[in-house]
């Protein structure tokens, strides 16, 4: 197993989920996974860059991965969007971009050249499900989980092309090696919103009601999504969409590492749980 | 094996269902199956088809909630994509009214099709006798959006259709207005850009379902983002999307290099709502 990575932590990390850090370097050495930082890496864009300069956009994404190439490692990150943006300039600068972008990326004596792949957290742990479940101190038996994707884990398959975008099963995989039941849950692959709740946030609040509903309906008692954007979008602004909708549910709402690190036996303080705004402190 | 059809007959909604051999289906194309459940089964099953050969674009619709171009989609295709499942639903396309069956209504499509001045209006150095030439490169630049066939499959799929259709258009829409506001031979790319500026352009959600499904291969979502980029060069970068878009792109570029989230809200609504909201939310 690959167990030696660049880390991209992306600005959220270091921000508005400072829980996803927190558990994901808290399952890391138990998983035996390294994670180094990258040094001075940037915003990847976050979908919303393009839409001013796409040159800049790929030009700082080609930057992000030159420097992880000097690591000689290869890119991880649990930000969905980021894994999208990572992995969409990868294709570009490989697919003809890449003497154009390597032109500005000289100027600050940097070339890039191809050799580092970019993963997430839930790929890692798909593919490494046997080694999970040897690990796993606190099987989760019992647990209703609903599984959200988020759309830039899966979506577009061009880009992300690590299983079907349409039947995914990776997050189950995982899920599953964890102990716990995953419910069916008809929202499962649909979009949480977040990066249109400034321009069209009567629609967005609608979408994230729509996912709390559907969760709740097949019982499940919590969420768990392999993206912090996702999370932040259906935890933070969940009373608010709830509120929006009349509904009176309320689901609790999990980064993967924390929902993996429960299962590995960690203590929810160590998860950063009591940083979820819904109230997560039953599960740890 | 098994089809779940969704129907309508005008006033009702129902499923039903059709036992086929395997065998006899899955040499076929997704439309080949439909065609043999009518002509052997059942002769009032409703849906649209013509070319069978993804070229008019009439034959979308959705199995197991995911939207496909039925002449387009081979039955092992679905086989592998949904492993080996010996029951399959068939359902019209979302996002659309159904008229009868799988056949779906798509006048309102055409009419947001008609916000964007779908047709090339030529630059006036252009005539009917002399033609509207382009190079190679610049046939190049638009070939791709060229190939839509108006299918309705991005539309489809789209969430933020789904959430509310009354301030956004059919991603398709989008589509074809940057391919017109493209093409070298356009007297003015704004005549198509500024009715999507109106019509929704900063509401997309960037679910990718656009792109991840059109059968052509055609990113509705990064056209989107092109038709976005071309307005905000023109200038028009008033309201709340593009003031989001823009402090992504500050942070990135002028200033850490890093988004400050502090500053987002700020940045994004301007000073008075950011300041409300936050006051709303203790």
């Amino acid at each position: 197993m690959q167990n030696e990575f660049a880390f991209f932590p992306g600005c959220v990390l270091t921000q508005a989920a400072i829980e996803a850090k927190m558990s994901l370097e808290a399952i890391a050495p138990i998983l035996g996974i390294k994670l180094k930082e990258i040094n001075g890496w940037s915003c990847c864009g976050a979908s919303q860059a393009q839409d001013v300069d796409p040159l800049a956009t790929l030009v700082a994404n080609a930057r992000n991965l030159a420097l992880a190439e000097k690591m000689n490692l290869p890119v991880l990150t649990t930000c969905s969007t980021c894994l999208l943006m990572l992995r969409r300039a990868k294709a570009q600068l490989d697919h003809g971009e890449k003497e154009k972008i390597n032109t500005y990326l000289a100027k600050g004596n940097m070339n890039y050249k191809g050799t580092s792949e970019v993963t997430s957290l839930l790929w890692v742990l798909a593919q490494n499900a046997e080694m999970i479940k040897s690990k796993v101190k606190k099987p989760l038996s019992g647990l209703k989980v609903a599984v959200f994707y988020g759309c830039h884990s899966v979506r577009p398959g061009k880009d992300l092309g690590f299983e079907s975008s349409t039947n995914p099963t990776s997050f189950e995989t995982v899920v599953k090696a964890l102990g716990a039941e995953v419910v069916p849950f008809t929202k499962r692959l649909d979009c949480c919103g977040f990066h249109a709740v400034y321009p069209a946030e009567k629609s967005v609040m609608k979408m994230t009601s729509g996912i709390v509903n559907s969760a709740a309906e097949s019982k499940a008692d919590c969420v768990v999504t392999p993206c912090p954007l996702c999370q932040m979008q259906l935890d933070i602004y969940q009373d608010d969409a709830q509120d929006t909708t009349k509904s009176k549910a309320r689901v609790p709402v999990l980064h993967l590492s924390q929902l993996v690190g429960l299962a590995l036996g960690l203590s929810a303080k160590q998860l950063g749980l009591d940083y979820n705004v819904i109230d997560a402190s039953k599960l740890g | 094996m098994k089809f779940i059809i969704d129907r309508f007959d005008g006033k009702k909604n129902y499923q039903q269902t059709y036992t086929v051999e395997k065998k006899d289906i899955e040499a076929l194309t997704l439309l080949g199956t439909l065609l043999f459940i009518k002509q052997h089964q059942d002769i009032t099953l409703n849906f649209t088809a013509s070319c069978r050969m993804a070229i008019c674009g009439a034959c979308g619709v959705r199995v197991n909630g995911h939207a496909y171009l039925a002449c387009d989609t081979k039955m092992t295709e679905l086989f592998e994509e949904y492993k080996d499942a010996d029951t399959f639903r068939i359902s019209p396309l979302s996002n659309y009214t159904v008229i009868s069956d799988l056949a779906v209504d798509w006048e309102p499509s055409i009419e947001n099709l008609r916000k964007v001045k779908p047709g090339l209006v030529a630059k006036s150095e252009f005539s009917e006798k002399e033609g509207c030439r382009q190079n190679q490169e610049e046939y190049d630049r638009i070939v791709g959006q060229w190939d839509c066939i108006l299918c309705g499959v991005c539309a489809s799929e789209c969430n933020k259709l789904s959430a509310d259709r009354s301030d956004y258009m059919e991603p398709f829409v989008y589509t074809r207005a940057w391919k017109v506001a493209n093409d070298s031979r356009t007297k003015d790319p704004m005549i198509h850009v500024k009715p999507t500026v109106t019509n929704g352009l900063w509401n997309c959600v960037h679910c990718h379902e656009c792109t991840n499904r059109c059968p052509k291969h055609i990113s509705a979502a990064e056209d989107i983002a092109g038709l976005r980029a071309m307005a905000m060069r023109k200038g028009l970068n008033s309201g709340v999307g593009p003031a989001h878009a823009k402090s992504f792109y500050t942070d990135l570029v002028e200033d850490s290099g890093r988004l400050n989230e502090i500053r987002l809200a700020l940045r994004t609504e301007g000073m008075s709502t950011a300041l409300r909201a936050a006051a709303n939310k203790e």
